[in-house]
């Protein structure tokens, strides 16, 4: 994209590099600052002690926790988000607008509402949690899926719910003409063209999801080598006094979260020339 | 520019439209079809009938109902009542994949994933045919429609008409029962259009797939259609020839839709026509009305003769003396703005004065009736007008419609 400005002065224009200056200047300490002095703390004590951190079992464990919980939570908003996008933008139904809303309503609660609302539905006093008997679902790996699929809920469907509504009815209709089932359609003609959608829509799911603290440690109950995922993993060792314990996790979600978003940002061309096309 | 369209010689496969065993001479057939939206009535008891191998014109305005004719053919789109009949078959009921048209959307509509022989292949591909099979007709239609060097090249990388023919070439792998085209040089340059037009219409002579055009564009109309069905306010005007529809238009739609059209109130009397005080012989035409009977009488303005000195050519019928008000060369032709006198009657003994004084056109009295005449160039520069001369007006050929002011029509 090429940048142009109006010129509002004859000359050097003073004004530039000062508001340039002022949004550095405010980035610096907010935003700079603290992700750099994550590495530098970090490996402040030499890389073996950050190495020793790294593999211990409870900090493997608690990442590799965040991985799957995260990784289920993504497959299920996509799948989920997809369809509902589906449903929302091709069918008028009484309520639709209401059901929107709803599904856009988890971006607003504060996360640790969320896993108190999981927890009186289906903790084992809960609602629903009282039938569960034996099988309790908080406090395990699944309630971690749970509380994340809540959380992450309109993320996907967000992202893809916009291509659904831009993308021109004709292409399926031509579809349906030349023969297609409507299976066939969506397969061949509608997915591809959502490729772009799917890929940022679940980039931004599990990304949210492996950083997701509030509502994970109300219903997991923060046991290591149970139910303890990264972000929590981060927060007891911290707490124990363990700083270089909980550094080195930091430096790993970090690093993902810088891969997540380079992905989403470099891919960008590649992305909306997707919607574009579509 | 794209040479001209042809099968290989040794190409078997001539014709692209399905083997049928019972030969209708009925392509598709549409009967009574009636639609609403809501409470508005889009198409109004809609009756015709696509002969094999024939390109029918739905030619209308924006809002005619052709776009929902066409949908409803397709199966996009269900009428409330009436039928559709494709060779024989009542489709009425059958969804769009089952019908086995082709549509051209006005958009293409190709698939942006897919490159042009995927594209074309799409409804092989999804018939389950061998790979063999496809290829094989995707090879024969890429040659078809010249696109031998953009095979692998994605939709958004060709041109307007390139991306038609891919269009067109996709919905010919399946063999269509007939081909449906909703505006398709909508999306196109006046001068592209002009050029694509003559090579649709050469393909398909060639594929002999029946198929129906819609357009608002009266000269693609003419140009593309066997026949031309002129749709207004969702009921059919008139369906004929292009050249019945312009020559002899059924109505005053259909005159002033396709193209430009002169029109008179007269009163028929006695094998003539009678406007004002101007009585112009109409012995054939007069035939289907009554004595006294109101009629609108039609013209081109390419049907009007004008003449300095009362001597018309044999083919014309003297109308009235006038007086050219404007003259304005427009490109290929001349156009004048004339004013008829139908107010004097002509003193006795016409020959000894033809072009007798009138009085119309003055400043202070503008009595004459407009009228507008074209000629073609060598005729304007050999005899030049200019405004305030008096001619003889007559005319080569015109259409008396009944004058329905009173009662309804319809």
């Amino acid at each position: 994209m090429k940048i142009t400005a109006i010129r509002h002065v004859r000359g050097f224009d003073i004004a530039r590099p000062i508001s340039i200056g002022v949004v550095l200047g405010i980035m610096l300490p907010l935003v700079f600052l603290p992700l750099l002095s994550i590495f530098i703390y970090g490996t402040s004590k030499g890389l073996g002690t950050f190495w020793s951190s790294l593999i211990a079992p409870e900090a493997i464990f608690a990442l590799k926790l965040s991985m799957v919980t995260s990784f289920w939570a993504t497959m299920f908003n996509v799948v989920f988000g997809l369809l509902a996008a589906y449903v929302l933008s091709r069918y008028d139904f009484w309520g639709r607008n209401a059901v929107i809303v709803t599904i856009s309503l988890p971006t607003a609660i504060p996360t640790a509402v969320a896993g108190f609302a999981l927890l009186l539905l289906w903790g084992p006093y809960g609602t629903l949690g009282r039938l569960l008997n034996q099988q309790q679902v908080m406090f395990t790996p699944y309630a971690i899926i749970l509380a994340n699929i809540f959380v992450t809920f309109p993320l996907a469907f967000g992202v893809i719910k916009p291509v659904f509504d831009t993308m021109s009815r004709s292409l399926e209709e031509a579809s349906a003409t030349i023969g297609a089932t409507r299976w066939q359609t969506f397969w061949h003609v509608t997915l591809p063209s959502l490729r772009g959608a799917i890929v940022s829509g679940a980039l931004l799911t599990f990304a949210r999801a492996v950083g997701e603290f509030g509502s994970t440690i109300l219903v997991s109950g923060n046991l290591a080598l149970r139910t303890q995922t990264a972000p929590l993993y981060i927060f007891a060792k911290f707490n124990e006094g363990q700083i270089e314990a909980a550094n080195a996790i930091a430096i790993v979600l970090a690093l993902l979260s810088f891969m997540i978003f380079s992905v989403l940002f470099f891919a960008r061309d590649w992305l909306e020339f997707e919607t574009q096309e579509a | 520019m794209t040479p001209k369209m042809q099968l290989a010689p040794d190409d078997p496969h001539v014709s692209w439209a399905p083997e049928r065993t019972q030969k209708t001479g009925v392509a598709a057939s549409v009967r009574s079809i009636s639609k609403r939206f809501k409470k508005t009535p889009v198409l109004d008891d809609v009756s015709f009938d696509v002969a094999e191998g024939e390109s029918l014109v739905l030619l209308g305005a924006s809002g005619s109902g052709k776009t929902t004719i066409l949908r409803i053919i397709a199966g996009l789109e269900q009428p409330d009542t009436g039928s559709v009949t494709l060779h024989g078959k009542d489709v009425t009921d059958l969804p769009a994949r089952e019908r086995g048209v082709g549509v051209i959307f006005q958009s293409y509509a190709l698939f942006p994933r897919m490159t042009v022989e995927k594209n074309i292949a799409f409804g092989l591909k999804i018939r389950h045919r061998r790979r063999k099979e496809r290829r094989e007709t995707v090879d024969r239609l890429i040659k078809l429609v010249q696109l031998e060097k953009h095979r692998k090249k994605y939709p958004w990388q060709l041109s307007g008409g390139q991306q038609q023919r891919v269009a067109i070439a996709r919905t010919l792998a399946y063999k269509p029962q007939v081909l449906l085209f909703d505006e398709p040089f909508g999306a196109l340059d006046a001068q592209t259009r002009v050029h694509l037009r003559r090579e649709i219409r050469a393909l398909l002579k060639q594929v002999k797939v029946p198929s129906i055009f819609i357009t608002h564009d009266q000269e693609e109309a003419l140009e593309l259609g066997d026949r031309i069905a002129v749709l207004n306010d969702g009921h059919l005007e008139q369906i004929g020839t292009p050249d019945e529809v312009y020559n002899h238009p059924a109505t005053e739609y259909v005159a002033t839709f396709l193209g430009a059209a002169n029109l008179l109130l007269g009163v028929v009397t006695r094998g003539n026509v009678e406007i004002g005080t101007a009585r112009l012989p109409a012995e054939k035409e007069t035939r289907r009305f009554r004595d006294g009977q109101s009629v609108k009488l039609v013209f081109r303005p390419e049907d009007v003769c004008l003449s300095p000195d009362a001597k018309l050519p044999e083919t014309c019928r003297r109308l009235a003396n006038g007086v050219i008000e404007e003259v304005s060369f427009v490109g290929s032709y001349e156009r004048l703005n004339v004013r008829l006198d139908l107010a004097h009657r002509p003193p006795t003994g016409e020959l000894a004065a033809p072009l007798y004084q009138v009085t119309i056109n003055t400043p202070e009295r503008m009595i004459g009736v407009p009228i507008m005449a074209t000629r073609p160039k060598p005729e304007a520069h050999t005899t030049r007008y200019k405004p305030g001369d008096r001619v003889a007006v007559g005319l080569t050929s015109f259409s008396l419609l009944p004058n329905y002011t009173l009662a309804k029509h319809r």
